[in-house]
């Protein structure tokens, strides 16, 4: 690996990875026993008040895209201050007002009960509410710390990239695109693969954090002053633009596991190319934008903007998932690797991306959508490419980097049972989502109609095996931290 | 499209990838190759396999756009006309709705968003359409099937989103 800085800076760098990566895994542990509650009220095995139902939902929701977000952003920024050195106390700003978010979204859930969910669709978090006006506010607060904490990274990071490539020229690889011979023969390379994650990163989530700042803003002063109306069409653009962009943008950020993790896994080398980086731009481009879908059913919503909105859909998600996935099924075939944790995880978090994806792109349709709108069918693809994809891919980020430094190895028995919970016990988690959806099951449901409860069982049993299988990685993830360092990994 | 056959295309492929990423994960692992013998052809392939997705994307968009639901509303300016409001926690409905007629709902909201999602007798849904305050949607429908119609609330509205729902015949 092409390293920029001494091995001080190295330290300080995964110091910062590591103080982000615990904090959002812990957040997500939490909030994976909050969304097993859920889906075990759904199924009647115990009853939650509708109140008491919704006020956790929102709280697992939020929880659980802001802890994606924080170890993803930690990893980032560690492999960005890799290729130039990047400010730490920066990242430890970013990072605090995350955990002040995350503390004042807990007190808005658990001391008030708010209950209108992450999308808080406006007028949603005023009417009807059955919690009192503080706790909208310190939601609202919260949530807005994170969008803050976000933008300050994004700036950091792209700041740092432009100068070290050169402009944007340099960053997004364009003359390694247009004028590839003439790049090439001059010896110059382009940005590596990490790279391209952070900059897109970097700059669609610094348009959707400004998008969500815009609405949160605007919800404040509404909350404030009453006589300050909102237009909810207008209101609704924007939550989406920023809370679709900010759950895709955590699979970007992940993917860097694929990118550097698999490397040390095959021994082999991840390059970039020209169709990855023509695959990264349709993401820079069109994930803006693919947020589109979540209005198909709004009509009175600009027809131009639907018709963009299904082929934006597309080509934000399928150029990057064929390229990576194939550069990173490529890198893993016939290289003689060896299944460990790390490895096992990186591959699944794979396949789950595709399949996820797959579901997606679907319900992306439509024709389709005018079916799934709303339905089971929703949380079924974005918990596979999260669950399956996103996390699979940040805790073998983490195993990867925990065998690599003590040199420890998983028995083989671990890893089966590991994998049979958590990918035995996802898919029967995932596929109730996705049976109970195309049954016309509606999402967002605390109690459900016929056939729900049904899959809420099936689904409950998979989360509960899901959650044995993640407390044994957990345990093995400490056994190999404990042990003495072997040598220094990258 | 009916959303069976989305499942079950959504199930095969699924399936498949699953299958063949892990095949080609495990082939012969213990006689390993040297990268450079592999990216010859992997690139080679990776190219026209970035292109063909590309274009079955195209084509897919393409064929589903005269599947759209927008213009269909305009289209039938002659259609009977009915409203339907949605507010916390209930719909009012027409109560009864003619067969085989193309008919187009107004659909609006009076304090928070709601979805008004119909399902046919067999507990299907046939088609759906947002209720926002301010806005009117137009949906457009022939129903063909006659029956009771349940309605349900595909927006999350509040404490009692659950229970929100309403009916009509289509006679
Ligand atoms: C075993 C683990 C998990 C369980 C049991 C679980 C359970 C649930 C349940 C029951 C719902 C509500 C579904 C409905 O609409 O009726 C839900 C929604 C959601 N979950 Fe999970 N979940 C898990 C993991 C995750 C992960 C890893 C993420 C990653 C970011 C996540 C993010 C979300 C989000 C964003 C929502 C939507 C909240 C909303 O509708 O406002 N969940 N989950
Ligand atoms: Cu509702």
């Amino acid at each position: 690996m092409s390293t920029a800085i001494d091995d001080a800076g190295d330290r300080r760098g995964k110091r910062v990875m590591w103080t982000y990566i615990v904090c959002g895994l812990s957040i997500f542990t939490l909030m994976l026993l909050v969304g097993i509650l859920l889906r075990g009220s759904q199924a009647a095995w115990f009853a939650l008040d509708a109140g008491v139902f919704y006020s956790l939902l929102s709280l697992h929701g939020v929880g659980m895209l802001t802890a994606l977000t924080i170890s993803g952003l930690g990893t980032l920024w560690y492999l960005v201050n890799r290729e130039t050195p990047l400010n730490e106390g920066v990242a430890y700003v970013a990072f605090s007002l995350f955990v002040g978010g995350v503390a004042a979204v807990i007190v808005s859930v658990v001391v008030g009960h708010y209950g209108a969910l992450w999308t808080m669709l406006y007028p949603l978090p005023f009417v009807g509410t059955y919690w009192p006006s503080w706790a909208t506010g310190a939601w609202l607060i919260g949530t807005l710390l994170v969008m803050v904490g976000f933008t300050i990274w994004c700036a950091q990071i792209l700041g740092a990239l432009v100068v070290r490539f050169g402009g944007l020229n340099g960053m997004l690889g364009i003359d390694y695109v247009l004028r590839n011979r003439a790049f090439v023969q001059s010896g110059k390379e382009p940005p590596a693969p990490e790279m391209f994650a952070a900059a897109i990163t970097a700059i669609d989530g610094f348009i959707a954090a400004t998008a969500g700042l815009l609405v949160g803003i605007a919800l404040l002063v509404h909350w404030l002053d009453p006589t300050v109306a909102l237009d909810p069409l207008w209101a609704k653009n924007l939550t989406y633009m920023f809370g679709h962009t900010f759950a895709n943008l955590t699979m970007y950020m992940a993917v860097a596991g694929i990118y550097v993790g698999l490397p040390l896994c095959t021994k082999r080398s991840y390059h970039t190319s020209v169709q990855l980086t023509v695959a990264w731009w349709a993401t820079l481009t069109f994930v803006i934008i693919a947020y589109f879908h979540h209005l198909y059913m709004d009509f009175a919503q600009a027809q131009s903007v639907q018709y963009i909105g299904e082929i934006a859909s597309y080509l934000a998600a399928i150029p990057v998932v064929v390229v990576t996935v194939y550069g990173g099924v490529l890198l893993v075939h016939r290289s003689g690797m060896r299944w460990t944790l790390g490895s096992m995880f990186l591959f699944a978090g794979m396949i789950g991306w595709v399949v996820g994806g797959f579901a997606a792109v679907l319900d992306a349709t439509i024709p389709v959508n005018v079916d799934l709108h709303n339905t089971l069918w929703v949380p079924g693809h974005f918990h596979t490419y999260l669950l399956e994809g996103v996390v699979l891919f940040t805790l073998g980020w983490v195993f990867v980097n925990l065998e690599a430094r003590s040199g420890g190895q998983t028995s083989a028995l671990v890893r089966w049972l590991v994998g049979v919970g958590m990918f035995g016990g996802g898919a029967l988690f995932l596929l109730s989502f996705y049976l109970a959806g195309a049954a016309g099951v509606p999402r967002r449901y605390a109690v459900e109609p016929a056939p729900g409860p049904f899959f809420a069982n099936i689904a409950t049993i998979g989360a509960l095996v899901l959650l044995a299988g993640f407390i044994l990685a957990a345990s093995e993830a400490l056994r190999l931290a404990r042990l003495k360092p072997a040598h220094v990994p990258l | 499209m009916d959303s069976s056959v989305v499942l079950k295309i959504f199930l095969v492929v699924a399936v498949l990838a699953i299958v063949l990423l892990l095949w080609l994960a495990n082939y012969r692992q213990s006689t390993p190759l040297a990268q450079s013998d592999l990216t010859a052809r992997g690139y080679g392939i990776r190219r026209y396999w970035f292109w063909c997705t590309l274009i079955v994307a195209f084509a897919v968009y393409a064929i589903t756009i005269p599947a759209f639901p927008y213009r269909k509303a305009q289209a039938s300016v002659n259609a009977r006309h009915y409203s339907v409001i949605a507010q916390q926690y209930g719909f009012t409905l027409p109560a009864v709705v003619p067969l085989d007629t193309p008919v187009v709902f107004d659909v609006t909201a009076k304090d928070v968003n709601h979805g008004f999602g119909i399902y046919d007798p067999g507990g299907r849904v046939i088609t759906q359409v947002q209720a926002m305050p301010l806005y009117v949607n137009h949906l457009a429908v022939t129903f063909t099937v006659p029956g009771r119609y349940r309605v349900r609330c595909l927006e999350f509205c509040g404490i009692a989103h659950a229970a929100m729902q309403g009916s009509f015949d289509v006679k």
